[in-house]
Formats: C-alpha cells, sequence, structure tokens
C-alpha cells in the first residue's frame, strides 16, 4: 500500500475483475471437488499460496523478504499473490475462506480482524508452535500483541505498524526558524501554536505550509481525524445494538480544526492524496500529514526530509496506526507440514523484517527494533516512538482499513473540510450513519 | 420395382420424419451449450438469489436461516437503498435524453452527405469499443481539478475552474458527459441505419411539393423513425439502468454519496459489507423495477407491430 491506495480503491481494471471472478470460481468449484477425492499429494517442497495487498514499494521489500524466506528453507516455496488494496482484496479473502480454498498464509490489516475472526474465517495462531520457531507475547510491543487478540485468542502476528506521521523538510523549517537545537522539528503543543509553524513554513515556501491530500479517500480523512480525535484522550465504542461511545465535543472539535487548515495559505483547499505527496515532494510545502509507507518516496524525491509523529495538540499523545498482520485463512484440509511450514515462513519473515523498516513501516518484532542497525534508520527511529501511543480502529465487523465505513466518513466529511458544511452537522450525519450499521444485524 | 410405385410415398414420410427428429435433435444439440449457460448462469442464479433474500444469509456462510420477508422491510426503510435507488433513476433521466437526442443529431447531420462518411461513422462509433476502465482513466484524467484538460481550457478562456469528480452537484453530470460519449455511437448508428432506410421517394414527392430541409425532417424523417426511437429508448432506459463501471471507477459513489447507484449499493452490502442476504432483497428490489420497464417496452413494442 501506499499512494495508490486512492487509486487502486476506484479504477479497478477490468482484468483485476476477471483475475477476481476467476479466483472466486475456481475456490466454489474447488469447494466442491476438494469434497470428493482430496489432492493431497505428498511433494518434497510444500507449495504455500501467501496473499498480500502490498503493490507499492514495501511490495518490492515484501518479494524481497519471500524470496530470502525460500532461499533459507528448501522445504518449502511460498508463492504470493498481491491484490489490489482495499475492499477489493477483502472481498476476495473472505470469499475464498467461505468457499474453502484459501492461501495458507495472509496479511490483513490487524482493523480488519474483528470483521473475521468471529466468523470463523480466520483460524487462531498456536503460541507453542510460535515458541518453537522462536517467537513469543514478549517480542511484541504490548498496544500492538493487545490488538491481535481476540476472545482470549492470537488471531493475527503483526509485521509492523504504520502509523499515520508527519513529515517535514529539514531546509524549509531551518529557514522558518522552526528547528530546534537538535536539529528536530521544534515542539508545538497546541492548535495555534502548530498553524503559526506552518505560517512561517509558508512564508519560505511562498506556496503552503503544510499538505495533506483528502478528496475522495475516506481512509486519509480518517486518519488525521482519528489522530487528533484520540489526543483528547477520548474514547470510541462501536457496540452492535447500540449506539456510538463517542465524545462528540472532541470529534467536532478536531474536525473545525481540520478544515482550518485548509484555507489556501495553510493548505491546498482542495487536493487529492497524490496532489498532496507531489506538493510536498518537490518542495512547495513544509510539511506533509501522511503514513510511513511514502517514505521511500521522499527518499526518492531527493528532498531532505525527517519525520514524526504528529504534534500533541490537544494533551494525549496519540497516532493513528494500522498493523499488516499474518493471518492464517480457515483451511477445510488441514496438513500438519505446511501448517509447520506456515509457522516457520512467518517467523523467519519477522526476524528479517529490517529490510521492511526500510519501506518505513516500524517493524513489530521488537528485537528488530532494539538492534543497532534499526537505530541507524533515520529518519525512522526519529518517528519509532509511535508504536508506543498507537491508536488503531475502534472495533467493529465494518470498521477497519479500506472498510465501507471509512467511506460513510469521506460521504459526510469531505462537505466539511471543504467549507460547505458545519463541522457539527457533517459529525452527526457520520454519527447517524453509524448508528444505523450498528443497529443492523452483525452479518459475520 | 412394380413396388416402387406403392412406396414412395412411405420412405419419404419416412424420412421426413426422420429428418424432423434429425433437425430436432440437432437444434437440441446446438442450444444445449446455451441452454445449460442459461440455466446454470440465469436461472438458477434468479431463483437462488430469490431464496436468499429470505434469509440472513452473510458471505461467511452465517445466519443462513429464513427469516422471511424481514429484508425487504428493513430495504424499504433504508434511507440509503432509496438515495442510491434515487441516484440511479436520476442517472437514467439525464442520461437516457441526451443519448437520444445527440445520437439523432450527429445521424441527421452525417445523413445529409457529408463527404468520408466512413470517417464519421467510424470516429463516432469508436468510443463505443472501448472498455469502461479506459473510458474512466481517460476522464479522471481530464477532469482532474489542478491538471485537468477540461478545467485547463476553462480557465484559458476564462471561466472558473470546476471541481468535477469532487463537488456533489457536479458529479453525476461529469458521469453523463464520459458515459455520452462513450456510448452514443451504438444509438448513432441505430439512428443512421434507420435513417437510409427511409425510401428517398419521400424526400423527392415531399420537395417537389415545396417543402423545405427542416419541414422534411419534421414531417418526413422523424415520423418514419419512431419505431427506431422507440426501440432506442427503452434500450437506453435499461442500459441506464444498470449503471456501474463508470461511477465505481471514477468516483466510487462519491463524493458524500452523490452518484452511488444501486448496483454499488447492492455490491457493497454484499461484498464488502458481508450482508448477503440483505443485498439480495435489495437487488430482487431493483429487480422489479426493471421488470417493469421492460413489461412496458413489451407492451409497446407489441402494440406498434400489431
Amino acid at each position: 500500500m501506499k499512494h495508490f491506495e486512492s487509486l487502486t480503491g476506484k479504477q479497478l481494471s477490468r482484468r483485476q475483475l476477471l483475475a477476481g471472478s476467476a479466483l472466486v470460481g475456481g475456490g466454489l468449484m474447488a469447494a466442491t471437488l476438494t469434497g470428493c477425492g482430496g489432492a493431497a499429494q505428498a511433494a518434497p517442497v510444500q507449495d504455500i499460496d501467501f496473499w498480500h495487498l502490498l503493490s507499492g514499494g514495501d511490495g518490492i521489500k515484501m518479494q524481497a523478504m519471500i524470496n530470502a524466506a525460500n532461499q533459507a528453507n528448501p522445504g518449502f516455496t511460498v508463492h504470493p499473490t498481491v491484490l489490489a488494496w482495499g475492499p477489493p482484496y477483502y472481498t476476495k479473502l473472505a470469499m475464498a475462506s467461505a468457499g474453502g480454498r484459501p492461501p495458507e498464509v495472509a496479511i490483513m490489516h490487524a482493523s480488519r480482524v474483528p470483521g473475521y475472526a468471529p466468523g470463523g474465517l480466520i483460524e487462531p495462531w498456536d503460541l507453542d508452535l510460535l515458541a518453537e520457531n522462536g517467537v513469543t507475547a514478549a517480542d511484541f510491543a504490548p498496544r500492538i500483541w493487545e490488538k491481535s487478540q481476540q476472545d482470549g485468542k492470537v488471531f493475527s502476528i503483526a509485521l509492523d505498524s504504520h502509523p499515520f506521521i508527519m513529515f517535514y523538510n529539514t531546509d524549509v523549517a531551518a529557514k522558518a526558524g522552526v528547528l530546534g537545537s537538535n536539529g528536530q522539528l521544534g515542539e508545538v503543543s497546541s492548535p495555534q501554536e502548530f498553524k503559526a509553524m506552518a505560517l512561517e513554513m509558508q512564508k519560505v515556501t511562498k506556496a503552503h505550509g503544510l499538505s495533506f491530500g483528502y478528496l475522495g479517500s475516506g481512509s486519509q480523512m480518517w486518519r488525521l481525524f482519528y489522530t487528533l480525535y484520540k489526543q483528547h484522550g477520548a474514547d470510541m465504542e462501536l457496540t452492535p445494538g447500540q449506539p456510538m461511545k463517542v465524545d462528540r465535543d472532541a470529534a467536532v472539535e478536531s474536525l473545525e480544526f481540520m478544515a482550518s487548515l485548509f484555507d489556501d495559505t495553510i493548505a491546498a483547499q482542495a487536493g487529492d492524496i497524490s496532489t498532496g505527496i507531489a506538493e510536498f515532494a518537490r518542495g512547495s510545502s513544509g510539511m506533509l500529514f501522511s503514513g510511513v509507507w511514502e517514505l521511500p518516496t521522499m527518499k526518492k524525491a531527493g528532498i531532505p526530509v525527517d519525520a514524526a509523529t504528529i504534534p500533541t495538540l490537544y494533551g494525549t499523545p496519540a497516532s493513528y496506526a494500522d498493523s499488516h498482520s499474518f493471518v492464517l485463512p480457515r483451511q477445510l484440509n488441514h496438513n500438519e507440514d505446511k501448517r509447520r511450514d506456515v509457522y516457520k515462513f512467518v517467523t523467519d519473515v519477522l526476524k528479517g523484517s529490517l529490510s521492511w523498516a526500510e519501506a518505513g513501516h516500524i517493524p513489530g518484532y521488537q528485537p528488530v527494533v532494539q538492534s543497532q542497525a534499526y537505530r541507524d534508520l533515520t529518519p525512522q527511529i526519529h518517528y519509532a516512538n509511535a508504536a508506543d501511543i498507537i491508536a488503531y480502529d475502534p472495533e467493529a465487523w465494518f470498521s477497519g482499513s479500506g472498510s465501507d465505513w471509512q467511506t460513510y466518513f469521506a460521504e459526510n466529511v469531505q462537505n466539511v473540510l471543504l467549507g460547505r458544511d458545519k463541522a457539527a452537522a457533517g459529525w452527526d450525519a457520520f454519527e447517524q450513519r453509524t448508528n444505523t450499521l450498528l443497529s443492523r444485524p452483525n452479518p459475520v | 420395382m412394380s413396388t416402387s410405385t406403392l412406396s414412395r410415398p412411405r420412405p419419404e414420410n419416412l424420412r421426413t420424419s426422420l429428418n424432423r427428429s434429425n433437425n430436432n435433435l440437432s437444434g437440441w444439440a446446438f442450444a444445449t451449450p446455451f441452454l445449460v449457460f442459461f440455466l446454470v448462469f440465469l436461472v438458477w442464479p434468479i431463483l437462488y438469489g430469490f431464496y436468499m433474500s429470505l434469509t440472513g444469509k452473510s458471505l461467511t456462510g452465517a445466519n443462513d436461516s429464513l427469516i422471511g420477508f424481514a429484508n425487504y422491510a428493513e430495504a424499504l426503510a433504508d434511507a440509503d437503498m432509496w438515495h442510491s435507488l434515487g441516484n440511479t433513476l436520476y442517472f437514467t433521466v439525464i442520461s437516457t435524453v441526451p443519448l437520444v437526442l445527440v445520437a439523432l443529431v450527429m445521424a441527421a447531420l452525417l445523413n445529409v452527405g457529408l463527404p468520408a462518411q466512413w470517417l464519421w461513422r467510424l470516429s463516432y462509433f469508436a468510443p463505443y469499443l472501448l472498455a469502461s476502465t479506459v473510458v474512466s482513466l481517460f476522464f479522471t484524467w481530464m477532469y482532474n481539478p489542478q491538471l485537468g484538460l477540461i478545467n485547463e481550457f476553462l480557465t484559458g478562456i476564462g471561466l472558473p475552474r470546476v471541481a468535477w469528480l469532487n463537488d456533489p452537484n457536479v458529479a453525476m453530470w461529469a458521469i453523463v458527459i464520459a458515459t455520452l460519449w462513450w456510448t452514443v455511437g451504438f444509438n448513432f448508428l441505430l439512428y443512421l441505419a434507420a435513417m437510409q432506410n427511409i425510401p428517398a421517394q419521400h424526400y423527392e414527392a415531399a420537395s417537389l411539393d415545396g417543402a423545405g430541409a427542416w419541414r422534411q425532417f419534421f414531417s418526413i424523417t422523424l415520423p418514419q423513425l419512431t419505431p427506431t426511437t422507440v426501440m432506442i429508448v427503452l434500450l437506453q432506459i435499461l442500459a441506464s439502468l444498470k449503471i456501474f463501471d463508470q461511477v465505481y471507477q471514477m468516483t466510487a459513489g462519491g463524493p458524500a454519496g452523490s452518484t452511488r447507484p444501486v448496483v454499488q449499493y447492492i455490491f457493497e452490502t454484499g461484498f464488502t459489507g458481508y450482508r448477503l442476504g440483505y443485498s439480495a432483497a435489495i437487488s430482487y428490489i431493483f429487480f422489479g423495477l426493471i421488470v417493469v420497464v421492460s413489461v412496458m417496452q413489451f407492451v409497446i413494442t407489441r402494440r406498434r407491430s400489431a
């Protein structure tokens, strides 16, 4: 995933559709066929199917990690299938699992696991077998480990956490006089201070102080909103059958602050994700709110870039994040050898996730994060503290990265950000939409 | 040989009845592939889909017990269902009118005898051959608020920029414009064929009586085209009701749900929202609407041909 996600969400090609329906059809056929025969072949080299949705720069890193694991383990070969980020991926994964012919292992966003685990689409991890491969609960940060569980069982193993952070151009920041003595951005702790800093940067770039593209992307609006909302120390709870539990004042204040940024001076009033990234990458702004996965793009752009977590503007440090996590889709036919190979593959990838960190993500596996090699990575080390303050989506069957819920957020909030609608009205409409979802039967 | 005269009719009878059963057999053999597909991919899904709409079935296979018409009751009270159905109908109205009128004007212009007819025919019809994805990509680029060709042109002649696909008031029109460019060629071709079938004598007689070009168009061409117009309008309504591809690819239903057609809502409820039973119920409500339109088409065309 990277900034193309906004495109892949919309622009599903006919070929992808065909491939998807072929997969689905194949899955259904396989479900009926395995009933009559079972195709267990005693091959010397196990073939492991692995689905993921990493199609950008981090997709290349993932391929390298798969190659490394394949080379280190002559007993199995992992065959990755890369699918488009967002709804297309999750639809196919759910249908393949429901049809009984899913891959042996797949990547999911940790925030989407609550929609999958209760319905039995994925299976819990065997902690003993993980420990045999040298990976235990102690190897993960507490917030991340906690997120991997549903009803006391571990359903996902986090490869990383990828928070929503702030990139900044050190040249622009230096000229604007907002760098601290350590060469990093000085601390700001209120919305006013942040805006003042952005305006100083705007005087340097003559264009904008901050880049943040959001048009048409519910995910992107949600990432910034939820960061600001959680900085109020507020919680959000989604319990089916009950209205949403939310701090309305905090939500409205967050939206009002966001809308006040898009005044065509601090930030462009209307732009999509790629426009925002392009603006920052050519030096026309001092800061960019974005996911860590844009780091390779920024490095390639050749601008002097550093990064930090989004400043704490409302008292409580918080950073929206999600995790790419390994899950085990439910299999109809268990093959013990394959299962062991999957555990070996996943633990190998975790241990080799330093190269994953180069793509910007914070590795979930703590021994890598604590290694000297990781400490030497800049700017990664400057936002590594995000892992302790990350906030995942509130849990519900309809929430999570690339979910329809985020689309509904965009539908109700985009007009607020464009200055066409009041923050309170936009929020109330979204809350009402959410309550409708909560009032409906949980399908999983 | 003496029996030959007597027996002559019999072998012929035999042959024809054999022929007939052979014909029947080979007819069925030719029809079987179609029938199999028809049964497996149309009849069965229609029956099974209706059954599914009476259950709470989800994509995960859970809750597949019968719940009667609860899904239908929920759908009829679902504001988003009505909103998306309204979007589909709105699109159908504002796309059908230009798709018929522009096709008529294009065909009439060509029919007055422009040189290089093949070139015009080709260039009007060529977009129709493109995949919807290609068309969507073209227009997404051209509609881009900052870099797009269309806004470049507008600012060039001193008009303000338009946020084509990002403004809830404009987005549906932007989709209609793209659809018009894409599919008008088909209607154009039907009209052109019909115009070229109008006997030349009619025009000769009219011009002898002193009718000018406009008079001829309204008094001869248009009335002669009526059956074609009826067919085009009905085909176009049915095609527009199915709107999904362009919207899904260009706006994904946004901004603010202003372009989400009912087909996309069915897709979202069922596949990304897991609720197959509920989405089946919505699709049957929509199906009912299409059946009404189709029956209207049937009745109108039958009355015309009778």
